[in-house]
């Protein structure tokens, strides 16, 4: 198994666990109190925290494309990260294991696909770069041709680009995920009450 | 680290599987309203409720008005036991909404008010004698808090012999350890 393989892995890992925590909590929760957690007033409440702390993941992406920023925001990359896993996780215990209606079915879906890609993103992809990068640089330095080195890297460029399908899913999902949030969200208060 | 806009290409795909997205929600919300917003099914009480407009009213949920109007006051009165609609007629007076008790879309089998006696059979006995309250087979006038006493009536006569010796005081709490899955049928052990 390569080092990038093994990443995958674990980061795949991670999520089950985290989605299976999430869940496991709302239960938990649920069954303390007699009515389905995400039906209850708190059970609201930890829908809009969760709904506020991932409004906070987009201060990056807006800063990033803002011409007038000078540099990048790694600081705001860092609450993009940060907030990328908790907010998600509070939407989870928000959800817990029920599903019926399609709108926040496919609401929940389209979060957990921006997280996985993110997270495969940050940490698989950028493995797979910086490996792909040091080896041809490696080779390049001992004398071979452009071409040559590519050759060889064939495993390793193969394995760079397919995981570069799922930084490349990211954004895309994303404005899938906010459609159906404001769905959920709008149903929510119509159906439910203000 | 680089920065690279998302290509042009990817934008339009972007751009129509949104408005593909919106317009299949739209559709949907007229069509199969439950399907796409309902959190659950509803309970065998409201199963007949077809349209969401029934119950809930516009950004202000399942109101005390909509309840009524099925729930009707003067025919709630005269079909429950004088402790029981006085208290709901407290309850309303005082503003108090249904939807502080009770609550739906939790499953055909499911329990709609919180904090009520737990029924120890489940909900699937309501289904298997076709009954669809506890006073149906048992004696409760004596309250929720004391011992409920077994009727000698057909539909408990007709229960005991339906379960050939399985269906006994004592052996009824436990339905589904025979009716796997909530089916009337069970199936013949191997000997």
């Amino acid at each position: 198994m390569t080092v990038v393989t093994g990443r995958f892995l674990i980061v795949i890992g991670c999520v089950v666990a985290i989605i299976v925590g999430g869940f496991l909590i709302e239960v938990l929760l649920s069954l303390q109190s007699g009515w389905l957690f995400g039906h209850t007033q708190t059970g609201h409440v930890v829908g809009w925290i969760g709904l506020a702390v991932i409004l906070t993941v987009f201060v990056y992406p807006i800063k990033k494309r803002d011409g007038r920023e000078s540099g990048w925001p790694k600081g705001w990359f860092m609450v993009h990260q940060a907030a990328g896993i908790v907010g998600p996780l509070l939407i989870l215990i928000h959800a817990g294991p029920h599903f019926h209606a399609l709108v926040p079915i496919l609401a929940l879906l389209a979060m957990i696909i921006v997280v996985v890609s993110g997270v495969i993103g940050v940490a698989v992809h950028r493995k797979a770069l910086r490996l792909l990068n040091a080896a041809r640089r490696e080779l390049l330095s001992q004398g071979l041709s452009y071409e040559d080195a590519e050759d060889r890297l064939y495993d390793l460029a193969s394995g760079e680009e397919t995981f570069r399908i799922w930084q490349m899913i990211h954004t895309p999902v994303v404005v899938m995920f906010l459609v159906l949030v404001i769905a959920h969200v709008l149903g929510a208060l119509y159906f439910g009450g203000v | 680290m680089r920065f690279l806009p998302l290509p042009g290409s990817t934008v339009r795909f972007v751009v129509i599987v949104t408005a593909l997205l919106l317009a299949w929600l739209v559709w949907g919300s007229f069509k199969h309203p439950e399907a796409f917003w309902a959190p659950g099914n509803l309970s065998r009480f409201h199963a007949d409720i077809v349209a969401c407009g029934d119950c809930h009213q516009p950004f202000r949920g399942a109101t005390v008005g909509k309840c009524i109007v099925c729930h009707e006051e003067k025919r709630f009165a005269a079909r429950s036991r004088p402790m029981v609609s006085e208290f709901h007629q407290k309850w309303i007076r005082e503003g108090k909404s249904c939807a502080g008790c009770h609550t739906e879309h939790r499953g055909a089998l499911a329990q709609i008010t919180v904090g009520a006696m737990v029924n120890p059979h489940g909900e699937f006995i309501f289904r298997a004698t076709g009954t669809s309250s506890c006073s149906a087979c048992h004696d409760i006038s004596a309250g929720f808090k004391s011992r409920t006493h077994l009727l000698d009536n057909a539909i408990v006569r007709h229960l005991m012999e339906e379960g050939e010796g399985a269906h006994r005081p004592g052996k009824m709490a436990s339905c589904l350890a025979c009716h796997i899955g909530g089916r009337l049928e069970i199936e013949e052990e191997d000997d």
